[in-house]
């Protein structure tokens, strides 16, 4: 009985001196050790998002053929009306090319588009996710962007080799800059995501809203939209709207109010991932860091 | 046998994926369906002292994988619980008491990862300490119950998984 305890405190020792040792490894074998177990279940969520797909297709499947007759005659029209808006977007791209270098204005930051089919949603107080099915192995970075149409869903937080994970515009995490519509002299207004409250859907918050904001009565709820500042968001993309009253900060000299995402953002299939063409001002930073304490080290 | 404790985890995931996706089901009012905490106590039962510790911080470290949870919370606190588990196998000597044991695991491991996320996060501060105790007390309650409703079978796949790798049964009186 007496070896069965002192078994019993030798392994608690131990285990005390793992937890001290894990603390004081550096952050790579932290991360190692992170990226080995999730790339261990990434079979299983890639299965799972198959596995939702399937149902997805039979129940299309068994629809009635008319009513996809009908479906394809809508989208053959509206394609046409796309191909018209096209060409005249092209004619403005070539022109806004033109100008950009009669006054050597820096072009704007370019990216490829990675469409991602949803895995898993991942939601607690602390974090609001989704995995997809898109990593590193397609081009996926962390810090990429993530949309749905023009509308913002989050941003790439880490990108495994077969999957990533998106923290949503409602995460704790996120944060990114906006305008509000109808604000003419186009002032900066902060988006964060809060933690969640109770068993509602998660909501993130506008603040530094200036007191002598008042959106248009018409129109319904005012969006806020990115601003392109920082290079991460292209400029224009809908955060979402302005919900709720507008509640003065403690200091009194700006306002704040909560943010509701245009759609119900873990009702999503399918997302786009947009990755910067050219590395990012924050990405060179980082790279640039990172050199130096290589060189350092060496 | 040596592997014992890798065989019983290759058992166990599946049921840790099907909560994944049920709490992907449950995405949008803010809970986790956590059963981590629950997961190990059966295997404490039946395993060495090593196994047991090696297959809890399995469990441990697969719920962290994919979440900003701070790196190892639950790893060595379920690690620590799998040392006390099979240092007092007197206290899972029949059913009602391996539920028990189950139960507390869960909350446990529960409050732990709540806890620790949070303080990550930042959003745990003296103002926000009510909503924080409703938020934890919403996520422990829930994983009260998953584990009174999961345990039972998922201790029965594991203990078929522990059978066939040849482990003795547990003592009534051990």
């Amino acid at each position: 009985m007496d070896k069965h305890r002192q078994g019993a405190t030798a392994s608690y020792v131990v285990l005390a001196l793992c937890a001290v040792a894990w603390v004081v490894l550096p952050a790579a074998v932290h991360r190692f050790a992170q990226e080995a177990f999730a790339e261990f279940q990434a079979p299983a969520l890639h299965l799972a998002g198959k596995a939702r797909d399937l149902a997805r297709f039979w129940e299309l499947k068994s629809r009635d053929k008319e009513e996809l007759l009908a479906a394809s005659r809508d989208l053959a029209r509206a394609n046409a009306a796309l191909e018209l808006q096209l060409r005249r977007y092209d004619d403005v791209r070539k022109e806004n090319v033109r100008l950009r270098e009669m006054l050597r204005y820096a072009p704007p930051p370019e990216y490829l588009t990675v469409v991602a089919r949803i895995a898993v949603r991942d939601s607690s107080t602390w974090w609001q996710r989704v995995v997809i099915r898109k990593g590193s192995d397609d081009g996926v970075r962390a810090g990429c962007p993530v949309i749905f149409s023009d509308r913002v869903i989050g941003k790439v937080a880490v990108a495994h080799h077969t999957t990533s994970e998106v923290d949503l515009i409602t995460s704790p995490n996120f944060r990114c800059t906006g305008f509000l519509e109808g604000d003419d002299q186009n002032r900066i207004v902060l988006v964060t995501g809060a933690p969640g409250r109770g068993l509602a859907a998660g909501r993130a918050r506008v603040s530094a809203i200036p007191q002598d904001y008042f959106y248009p009565a018409v129109g319904g709820a005012p969006k806020v939209m990115t601003t392109g500042l920082g290079g991460v968001y292209p400029a224009g993309l809908v955060l979402g709207h302005l919900e709720g009253s507008q509640r003065a900060t403690q200091d009194g000299n700006f306002r704040e109010s909560s943010l509701a995402p245009t759609r119900d953002l873990f009702s999503l299939q399918e997302v786009t991932v947009l990755v910067p063409k050219y590395p990012t001002p924050g990405e060179i930073l980082l790279e640039d860091q990172a050199q130096k304490r290589l060189d350092e080290l060496r | 046998m040596v592997w014992s404790w890798f065989i019983v985890l290759l058992a166990t995931l599946p049921c840790l994926w099907v909560a994944d996706l049920l709490t992907d089901a449950l995405a949008g009012t803010n809970l986790i369906l956590f059963v981590s905490g629950a997961a190990i106590v059966a295997p404490c039962r039946r395993l060495k002292r090593w196994q047991a510790v090696l297959f809890a911080a399995c469990v441990g470290f697969l719920f962290e994988a994919r979440r900003p949870i701070p790196a190892g919370t639950l790893p060595f606190l379920l690690a620590g619980l799998s040392i006390f588990l099979t240092s007092n196998r007197i206290l899972l000597r029949n059913t009602p008491l391996v539920l028990r044991g189950a139960l507390i695991c869960n909350t446990l491991a529960c409050t732990a990862w709540f806890t620790a996320a949070g303080l990550r996060a930042g959003a745990v501060t003296a103002g926000d300490l009510g909503e924080f105790t409703l938020q934890l007390l919403l996520q422990v309650g829930l994983a009260a119950a998953v584990a009174l409703l999961v345990f039972v079978p998922l201790a029965l796949i594991q203990d078929a998984a522990m059978d066939r790798t040849g482990l003795p049964p547990a003592l009534e009186s051990p």
